[in-house]
């Protein structure tokens, strides 16, 4: 089981913080554009899950998956959008990404009277904090 | 808890709302940090009050000091003092390791200048509440590393 790495956006669609474990291949775009593409790809797939499900709507998109990694998806009421990147074998993401947003984000972002929302999250001790939750969590392995 | 939580927001939005209307008046603020002191003062004044109906008349100045390192600290901020340290001639040192105000800011030098604004509030709380018990008294802060910080009291002799 493997992290390989979290984009966070705000809900509109500005990248608020990137972090990475574990990444082997670079995209080839400057981190701006990924970031771009991935909150474009979003909005899109979301919309579309929508309008084409069979069934009744309950939670909407929440992960996609290719033969060597999965995207995992998770987002607040108040547009705050988790996207992590993990290998195939990894349970339990979404609780990760729920603990991420209530003990990190809530606790040192939120909370923090430095923290401007619509901005990149500068403040150390919330990537201190989301490394250590990161790192010890069992779906990490360095 | 939702409480606690609350009061964390309302004292930042304090600061911020006291510090934001005094920019166009005056260079480093000294307005805004006295009215934020003010504001604690009145508070902490009547807290005490509150918090001290069910005990018994304190002995002596240090035991004074003790019951607010205990009991007031644990009721406004869920947890007790570190450490007091004191010269017995009326000048005592409460030290905090983990200043609720200031977890969320910092671990570490960061944002350093900041941290002033967010005691002020509780240094009028500690002067309100020994105002209360019959101490007048100045109170200061310094913070070194965050989230630690120290509040000096300087007991006025009648």
């Amino acid at each position: 089981m493997t992290i390989h790495n979290l984009y966070m956006f705000d809900r509109h669609g500005v990248l608020m913080y990137y972090g990475e474990w574990n990444r082997k291949r670079q995209s080839g775009m400057t981190i701006e554009e990924e970031a771009k593409l991935m909150y474009g790809m979003l909005y899109s797939i979301k919309n579309f899950v929508n309008k084409m499900s069979p069934v009744d709507v309950r939670e909407g998109f929440q992960c996609y998956r290719t033969s060597k990694y999965a995207l995992n998806y998770f987002e607040t009421p108040s547009g705050v959008k988790f996207v992590m990147n993990t290998d195939l074998h990894s349970q339990g993401v979404r609780e990760l990404l729920q603990q991420i947003n209530s003990q990190i984000y809530i606790e040192y972002c939120v909370k923090n009277p430095a923290y401007k929302s619509g901005e990149t999250i500068q403040c150390e001790l919330f990537k201190t904090k989301l490394d250590e939750l990161v790192k010890q969590s069992p779906i990490f392995k360095s | 808890m939702a409480d606690d939580a609350l009061f964390d927001f309302l004292h930042m939005e304090i600061v911020s709302h006291v510090t934001k209307s005094d920019a166009g008046l005056l260079q480093d603020g000294d307005e805004a940090m006295s009215k934020l002191e003010q504001i604690g003062y009145s508070t902490g004044y009547r807290f005490i009050e509150r918090l001290t109906k069910d005990l018994s008349r304190f002995k002596d100045e240090l035991e004074v000091m003790k019951a607010i390192c205990k009991d007031f600290w644990s009721a406004v901020f869920k947890k007790q003092v570190d450490n007091l340290r004191t010269n017995h001639q009326g000048v005592y040192v409460l030290q905090d390791n983990k200043f609720r105000f200031l977890a969320s800011i910092s671990n570490s030098r960061q944002y350093l200048e900041l941290a002033p604004k967010y005691l002020v509030f509780t240094c009028g709380l500690l002067r309100g509440a020994l105002a209360s018990l019959g101490l007048t008294c100045i109170v200061t802060a310094e913070v070194t590393t965050m989230p630690a910080c120290k509040f000096q009291v300087h007991l006025q002799r009648a």
